[in-house]
């Protein structure tokens, strides 16, 4: 008897010294946001977060998931913000109650980690592909703008896969919106709008 | 005997130190002013591909600049506070970019909220290059043991620019160039004999710095 209760508990504590091995990782983002700096245009946007972009699980592969939802649609809030004087923030495009404005819908369309044991390198890296659909109120398409989000560790020393991974991401969301915050107004087809529309101001 | 292994020691510990440069360039010899209220925040740049300037070394060359009681901004919090205007993708590379951020009046009221004056760069890495020699450890029912001989190199090279965040131009350079071997003696047990070249480097670079500020006593 005494054999046998030594060996289960061995088994036990192999067990678990293998499952601390283990690769998988489900990365939940908690870290706040900072809010933009920014003066924002005389211009009026609805924003269209869809309840699959506020719930967004991202599955890069087998092992990782990152739960984006939230902190993603708290980040691009703040961004948005720092864009347009007059903004709301809708769940579908019939929602929209704002004239002369822009309907902007952010979705994602791919996230990529790579890690040491991936690349050889000593980071974990995280891509995030958005893509904003921009029509205007009346729902003539604007612009299908792809805005690419990058983000990545200083390195992989005493980090957990979950905790770097969560690191890179949060690096790769406060990216986007800086990459939004720059570029949004040079966006060619957006600039020509607002030039039709008789938006832009002196200054700009 | 005695004599021979004291020397053999000294030797060895005198070939762990590290061999640090620093070069100094200043547009004029006019004083850097800082009062008591003013700050200065040192950032790291992030940028490049291969490598991020390490926050250990940020933090250390900040501790040392507060030792000589200059106010010194915390990186994140300034990084945070003025977002996204210095995010890696976004951070001014250089003065032209720097006067039109500093046009913004958003940006300008919370650096003057924060009573920042000097902006701190700092840009560079430290790499561990030329390893050679091995070392093997073994254990067995009578006992364990290394036996064998490591070595490698560090090199720090790290630059800090200093900009006159109220005039907008730039104060002056820094640059820090240190090397040092370190060794690993296996003898029986394992022997490190480290070169603090990151430490050194962040030392001297400190040190220099401070000397670029002149304290007004009078505030």
């Amino acid at each position: 008897m005494p054999t046998t209760k030594i060996s289960i508990f061995s088994i036990l504590l192999a067990v678990l010294f293998i499952s601390g091995c283990s690769t998988s990782a489900q990365v939940q983002i908690d870290s706040p946001f900072p809010t933009v700096v920014s003066k924002p245009k005389a211009v009026k946007a609805a924003i269209v977060f869809t309840d699959e972009f506020k719930t967004y699980l991202a599955t890069p592969n087998r092992t990782t998931s990152i739960d984006l939802g939230s902190a993603q649609t708290e980040l691009l809030s703040n961004a948005f913000a720092g864009l347009f004087r007059d903004i709301e923030f809708v769940s579908t495009a019939a929602d929209v109650t704002l004239e002369n404005a822009l309907v902007i819908t952010p979705s994602v369309q791919e996230v990529q980690v790579s890690t040491p044991s991936d690349t050889y390198l000593n980071v974990y890296e995280v891509w995030i592909k958005y893509n904003l659909d921009i029509q205007t109120a009346s729902g003539d398409p604007v612009d299908s703008w792809f805005m690419p989000a990058y983000g990545k560790t200083p390195d992989s020393f005493m980090l957990s896969k979950t905790n770097a991974i969560e690191e890179a991401t949060v690096i790769a969301l406060r990216d986007a919106g800086a990459k939004l915050m720059l570029d949004f107004y040079r966006i060619p087809s957006v600039y020509n709008w607002l030039v039709r529309e008789q938006l832009l101001d002196e200054e700009q | 005997m005695n004599k021979l292994l004291a020397l053999c020691c000294a030797t060895l510990l005198a070939g762990c130190g590290a061999t640090t440069t620093i070069d100094e360039y200043r547009p004029n010899n006019q004083i850097m002013e800082i009062n008591g209220e003013e700050s200065v925040v040192i950032l790291g740049r992030r940028d490049a591909g291969h490598y991020d300037t390490d926050r250990e070394f940020i933090d250390c060359v900040a501790s040392k600049m507060e030792g000589a009681d200059i106010g010194v901004f915390p990186e994140q919090q300034f990084v945070d506070a003025i977002y996204p205007w210095f995010e890696p993708r976004t951070a001014p590379k250089g003065l032209k970019r720097l006067t039109r951020l500093m046009e913004d009046p958003a940006i300008k009221q919370q650096i003057e909220r924060n009573h920042i004056r000097y902006l701190v760069w700092l840009d560079g890495s430290t790499e561990t290059h030329d390893k050679g020699g091995s070392i093997s450890c073994a254990i067995g029912p009578g006992g364990g043991g290394c036996f064998g001989f490591a070595q490698w190199e560090k090199s720090s090279i790290y630059e800090a620019i200093v900009w006159d965040l109220t005039n907008l131009t730039e104060k002056g350079r820094l640059r820090v160039d240190s090397s040092g071997t370190s060794y690993l003696l296996g003898v029986v047990a394992p022997i490190p004999l480290l070169t603090p070249v990151k430490n050194d480097a962040c030392a001297s670079l400190g040190t220099q710095l401070k000397q670029f500020f002149t304290l007004d006593q009078v505030q």
